[in-house]
């Protein structure tokens, strides 16, 4: 044994490599997860104590909401590739992907609005009941994240054209990535509880 | 390490556990059984996403557990808004 391994410092750090970037998301998506949950609390309680809660598929349209989701599992998928693609090197595979999630974010939110419009059209306001009102806050306020997360892989995504990621420096990528996961993951939730349940 | 079909294989049980959520919905089974299956695939589809795309599986146990420590809180708060609803026909 020489003098160096018997005088160093084990040094446990107890979030292992993560960087302080990767530590900053993970607080914020903490803190956004409790403001949906908040929101989709107060609608549980809400519907909970109404006697006119319309059932799943009365007023909301599931099939094609369900493709918005399987859409936005799609994103996922292409997003992780992204990543994957960066941390073999693969700038063009890195391009690639992150413009098909960006793509499927812009139809994701595409789709919402077209509902949106088709529902205000048809007199279904924010204004016409709890239901509704809970309907547009709760949603709306994904699709913010949507457009936040479209906006945020445009950023990346003109970074990587400037060649700022490399195998070596892909930390901006991953967490972009969770952000956007994030998003995949509360949409998981908005879907059951909202469309479905 | 390539993890590429890890990937895939996660998103095509994503798409199935959605195609079978939205079937759900036109089973004839009570609403709380519907309530309770359809609960159970969301937080199913919410782990695949978590441990698998966010990586989750690869991070540390204190990151785990502290991001695991709000959903008993927000069940708490579930059961503290609704506990009175039973008793309100009462008033």
């Amino acid at each position: 044994m020489n003098q160096n391994q018997s005088t160093a410092i084990p040094v446990n750090d107890p979030f292992g490599n993560a960087t302080t970037g990767k530590l900053g998301m993970w607080l914020f998506i903490i803190v956004d997860g409790l403001s949906f949950a908040g929101l989709l609390i107060a609608g549980a309680a809400l519907r909970a104590s109404s006697k006119n809660w319309p059932v799943a598929g009365e007023i909301l349209n599931i099939p094609l909401t369900a493709f918005n989701t399987f859409l936005l599992i799609c994103t996922s998928f292409t997003m992780v590739m992204a990543l994957n693609s960066i941390q073999k090197g693969d700038q063009s595979g890195l391009k690639k992907f992150l413009g098909l999630t960006m793509a499927g974010g812009v139809v994701f939110l595409g789709i919402q609005v077209w509902e949106y419009y088709h529902f205000i059209e048809g007199g279904f306001l924010i204004s016409t009941s709890i239901y509704s009102s809970m309907f547009y806050v709760t949603t709306g306020f994904h699709g913010f994240h949507v457009l936040s997360g479209v906006i945020y892989i445009g950023i990346v995504l003109w970074l990587a054209n400037q060649g700022m990621f490399s195998e070596n420096n892909w930390d901006r990528v991953e967490i972009l990535g969770l952000f956007w996961h994030f998003v995949d993951l509360v949409w998981i939730l908005v879907f059951t509880i909202i469309y479905l349940i | 390490m390539d993890h590429k079909s890890i990937y895939l294989k996660n998103a095509i049980w994503l798409a199935i556990l959605t195609i079978l959520e939205v079937g759900i919905t036109y089973l004839s089974i009570s609403q709380t059984g519907q309530i309770v299956l359809l609960l159970s695939f969301a937080v199913t589809k919410m782990l695949l996403v978590a441990m698998i795309y966010m990586h989750l599986r690869y991070e540390t146990k204190v990151l785990n557990r502290i991001l695991f420590i709000p959903i008993p809180a927000g069940i708490l708060f579930t059961i503290a808004l609704m506990y009175d609803i039973p008793f309100r026909w009462v008033i």
